[in-house]
């Protein structure tokens, strides 16, 4: 087990590596200068240019920071495998760098970003993992049944509808009609976090946003719920328990349910991973500050240090998840044994 | 191993230390949010509470809030509260006004000399002094090539003696920034610039103490000012800024106890908040500002909001233009882009997109900056056929020309740009148009390969000289095409030694009219403020260089 564990994290290096050179290399190859950015429409004069290149190491610079120029006085690139280098030397000295339009470090953003999405991230999973299951059981178990029928309806509805615009709409459901209806005494904030102006307790900031998150993978886990939990319930075990005489109810919760989970948990858990990795949309209709907006407005500044940095994140991070979910397959079904060799099995 | 795993305590072990281990992420995650936001509501008797008397100002997230890259509209409404500079625009008279200056600048008979004399008494937040050396080191931040990025707003002292040494890191300092004593600053120039005054009054020419030098990380997060807000904790990236009322402020003291910057991702949803009443003050979603002025009211002047005239409709210091490759073959001739602009129904563009809010282009610069019909360009009207006739009389075939239409596509130009496509099919012109992503797009600018290409021009001074020298100078660095005429050239270098006003803005006048007559850029319309504020706020002035006026706000 803990070989297997070692050797998972053992396979990150080649993986990080992989993904991380592949975006260096994008950088080149993606057109759109970064530093032609940080001014947009207006036109940098020449010299505010190179000292801006000079800073973040774009151009070659010797070791008390004067710009370095060639025999035709032009300033020296600095090789993209010299900047790569750099970026992993400082990697292992926990530095991210330093964002090219805001010229502060990335870390401290990632700091301050990443809880958020962190937070919203694992409400929405508790409500993908309560909701998605337990309509999933309800659904299997009351086959044809009106509530059958109620949760296929909510979860093919959930699942065509886009996240930003199921977002607008409880924006505009539960944050506008339901505060006019009521006269101003309820209703659920609309975009942002908590702040010293709120008006409202800080768990319902949380609602809104996660339930937006949550809402297209509560469906699936819901369908991957009943679809299992049927196709368990017809297996010879079963019917082997039943003719024991065991009641409905214990035969789901001692036999059937625990086999019908783990494609399911498989599901949650990689979806927690997408789910830590930031969610651009959710995250921009309700002004979050998460990881996904920063690293996709990152993306079109051509701010390479912060979405190397958040990128660097969110790997290690999926990365972990995906471990974990992989060893919690060994605790819910016995018959699966990680890194099992011979003598062990 | 196996063994152990088998075992369905394990299994329980398992299950529940997972999920406490979620459990205490998720705590770990909110006591990091919850305590940089409840840390300022309750931190102390020193900060005020947070409350009703607060205006919540919608902000989209700034670049910089630090004075020494404040480069945009958003950055600047913070570095505006919380910072003086020694002048400021007046826009009612049209001039520049002492603000942290006693007295406007005492200027040498050369014109090269500025003097400015501070006003006494005046302190930092933190208690520091505010001095002559503090405008100095303030002033040389803007310039210095050390800063972890430099500023790109450094060009705002290029006029000083000095700062192409000390920008080009070979000097120490500005040599023409001098604090001669404690409360005077002394400013010379390298060249007479009439102008100075205006450019002085830029929000981010302001003080600094020295705890920017000594801790520039903080200071990029949470600034130390001179203005009559200060700020009470650092800023909550994509959250919030929040500002209070500066007790010690040397001048009148504001009615707001403070400003809470709302940081919204996006326009729209700050508008919700807006309708929601979280926000006091936002932008209207585009098609929607007759039903705001219905709901809401419309402003008298364009710029300050009351109760029941809410919606603002001024027109900013704002150009959305087009810039013609003159290194293309027929854009290089002057009769095909002025009759390209004649054939442009600017009004259509602006009553069918933007509901009629927004001014079609007459020239450049809109005319607020100095009403003489001098400065109307003949060519911005639509003529389609004296369009027509321009081509023919030069002997040019219509459908010899062929035009690409270049812009960004992430900035809802598409309809502006389908609607010149249509204008200029009208006169033979045939136009294809290409859209590029922001970032590919400036490259192409910068490249030179584009056929007609849109930009925009905000103006940093209300004044001709921001118009024409950035613009149409030779070397002017925003001159994007290279247009040269060496007469429009000399007529704003000597138009900027008139120290007389009056002269110098016929100067001026007479150097618009040229370039007018050149057609280098064709100009399309005059941005316009599309805001609306809370029907709380008794009176909130946004000014037409979209420069919010907190000190001035009251909430009902």
């Amino acid at each position: 087990m803990f070989k297997y564990i070692a050797k998972r994290i053992l396979q990150f290096i080649p993986v990080f590596l992989g993904v991380t050179l592949i975006l260096f290399i994008m950088q080149n190859v993606v057109p759109g200068d970064p530093i032609k950015l940080i001014a947009g429409e207006r036109k940098l004069d020449e010299v505010t240019e190179r000292n801006i290149r000079a800073q973040h190491g774009l151009i070659k610079t010797d070791a008390d920071g004067n710009i370095i120029y060639d025999e035709n006085g032009d300033t020296i690139e600095t090789p993209m495998y010299e900047r790569y280098f750099t970026y992993l030397t400082d990697l292992l000295q926990g530095d991210l760098g330093t964002s090219y339009q805001r010229g502060t470090s990335v870390s401290s953003i990632i700091l301050q970003k990443y809880p958020y999405t962190v937070q919203i991230a694992i409400v929405g999973i508790i409500i993908e993992a309560i909701v998605g299951i337990g309509a999933g059981i309800i659904s299997a178990i009351k086959r044809y049944s009106f509530w059958d029928v109620l949760v296929t309806l909510v979860t093919s509805l959930l699942v065509a509808m886009p996240a930003f615009w199921l977002g607008m709409l409880l924006q505009l459901v539960f944050g506008i009609w339901l505060g006019n209806v009521t006269g101003g005494a309820f209703s659920f904030p609309i975009s942002g976090v908590a702040g010293p102006l709120a008006k409202y307790p800080d768990w319902m900031y949380y609602v809104l946003p996660a339930v937006t998150l949550a809402s297209v993978s509560t469906a699936y886990t819901a369908r991957i719920m009943r679809s299992q939990l049927l196709d368990v319930m017809n297996q010879d075990y079963i019917r082997t328990a039943r003719a024991k005489g065991l009641s409905k109810g214990a035969i789901i919760r001692k036999h059937a349910l625990k086999n019908a989970l783990i494609p399911v948990v498989t599901y949650v858990g990689m979806d927690f991973g997408a789910m830590l990795a930031g969610a651009i949309l959710t995250e921009t209709v309700f002004s979050w500050p998460g990881i996904g907006r920063e690293t996709y407005v990152a993306i079109t500044q051509r701010d390479w240090p912060i979405v190397m940095g958040s990128v660097t994140v969110i790997v290690f991070v999926v990365m972990i998840i995906n471990l974990i979910v992989d060893v919690s397959y060994a605790f819910l079904d016995p018959r699966i044994r990680l890194g099992s060799s011979k003598n062990e099995g | 191993m196996a063994e152990f795993l088998n075992k369905p305590m394990g299994r329980r072990t398992f299950i529940g230390s997972a999920l406490a281990a979620s459990a205490l992420a998720a705590l770990a995650g909110c006591s990091g949010g919850n305590g940089e936001s409840s840390g300022s509501g309750d931190s102390g008797a020193a900060a005020p509470s947070v409350g009703e008397n607060y205006m919540s100002f919608y902000l989209s997230e700034p670049a910089y809030i630090d004075p020494y890259n404040g480069q945009e509209n958003q950055g600047m409404a913070v570095i505006h509260a919380c910072f003086d500079s020694l002048l400021t625009w007046d826009y009612n008279t049209n001039e520049a006004v002492p603000l942290a200056a006693a007295d406007l600048p005492a200027v040498s008979e050369d014109g090269l000399t500025y003097t400015f004399t501070l006003r006494e008494g005046m302190t930092f937040h933190n208690g520091d002094p505010v001095d002559a050396a503090s405008f100095k080191r303030g002033w040389e931040r803007v310039a210095s090539p050390a800063m972890a990025t430099p500023s790109d707003i450094c060009y705002h002292l290029a006029p000083i003696a000095g700062y192409d040494e000390f920008h080009a890191g070979d000097a120490d300092e500005i040599t023409g920034v001098v604090a001669v004593d404690d409360l005077t600053l002394q400013v010379t120039l390298s060249a007479p610039m009439a102008d100075f005054p205006a450019v002085v009054c830029h929000p981010s020419l302001v003080p600094v103490p020295q705890a920017a030098l000594d801790d520039p990380a903080s200071f990029l997060e949470q600034p130390i000012g001179n203005g009559a807000f200060k700020m009470d904790e650092p800023w909550q990236h994509n959250q919030y800024i929040l500002c209070s009322r500066f007790e010690d402020y040397y001048g009148e003291a504001p009615a707001l106890d403070g400003v809470y910057f709302s940081i919204q991702a996006d326009p729209d949803t700050a508008y919700r908040g807006f309708e929601s009443g979280d926000i006091d003050f936002a932008q209207v979603p585009l098609g929607q500002l007759e039903d705001n002025i219905e709901k809401y009211g419309e402003s008298e002047d364009g710029f300050t909001s009351t109760p029941g005239k809410q919606v603002m409709t001024g027109t900013e210091l704002s150009t959305y233009y087009l810039i013609p490759n003159l290194d293309d073959e027929n854009l290089a001739k002057k009769e095909v882009r002025q009759a390209i602009s004649l054939a442009i129904d600017r009004q259509a563009i602006v009553d069918t997109l933007y509901e009629g809010y927004r001014e079609p282009a007459n020239s450049i610069m809109p005319l607020s900056i100095d009403d003489n019909e001098r400065n109307i360009w003949e060519f911005c009207q639509y003529d389609p056929e004296r369009a027509k006739q321009i081509l023919a009389d030069a002997g040019i075939d219509p459908s010899t020309i062929k035009v690409t239409l270049d812009y960004n596509g992430d900035g809802g130009h598409e309809d502006i740009m389908s609607s010149i496509q249509a204008n200029l099919s009208e006169i033979g012109i045939e136009v294809t148009q290409n859209t590029l992503e922001w970032a590919a797009y400036l490259n192409s600018l910068s490249d030179g390969s584009y056929g007609l290409a849109r930009l925009g021009w905000t103006a940093d001074y209300p004044i001709p000289d921001n118009f024409l020298y950035p613009n149409f100078f030779s070397t002017a660095d925003n001159n994007y095409n290279g247009y040269n005429n060496p007469e429009v050239d000399a007529g704003i270098l000597a138009a900027r030694q008139i120290s007389d006003e009056e002269q110098r803005r016929q100067a001026y006048r007479e150097v618009c009219y040229t370039v007018g007559e050149d057609m280098p850029v064709i100009p399309i319309m005059f941005y316009a403020h599309n805001y609306v504020s809370s029907e709380r706020m008794a009176t909130f002035n946004y000014d037409p260089g979209t420069i919010p006026h907190f000190e001035t706000a009251e909430i009902a």
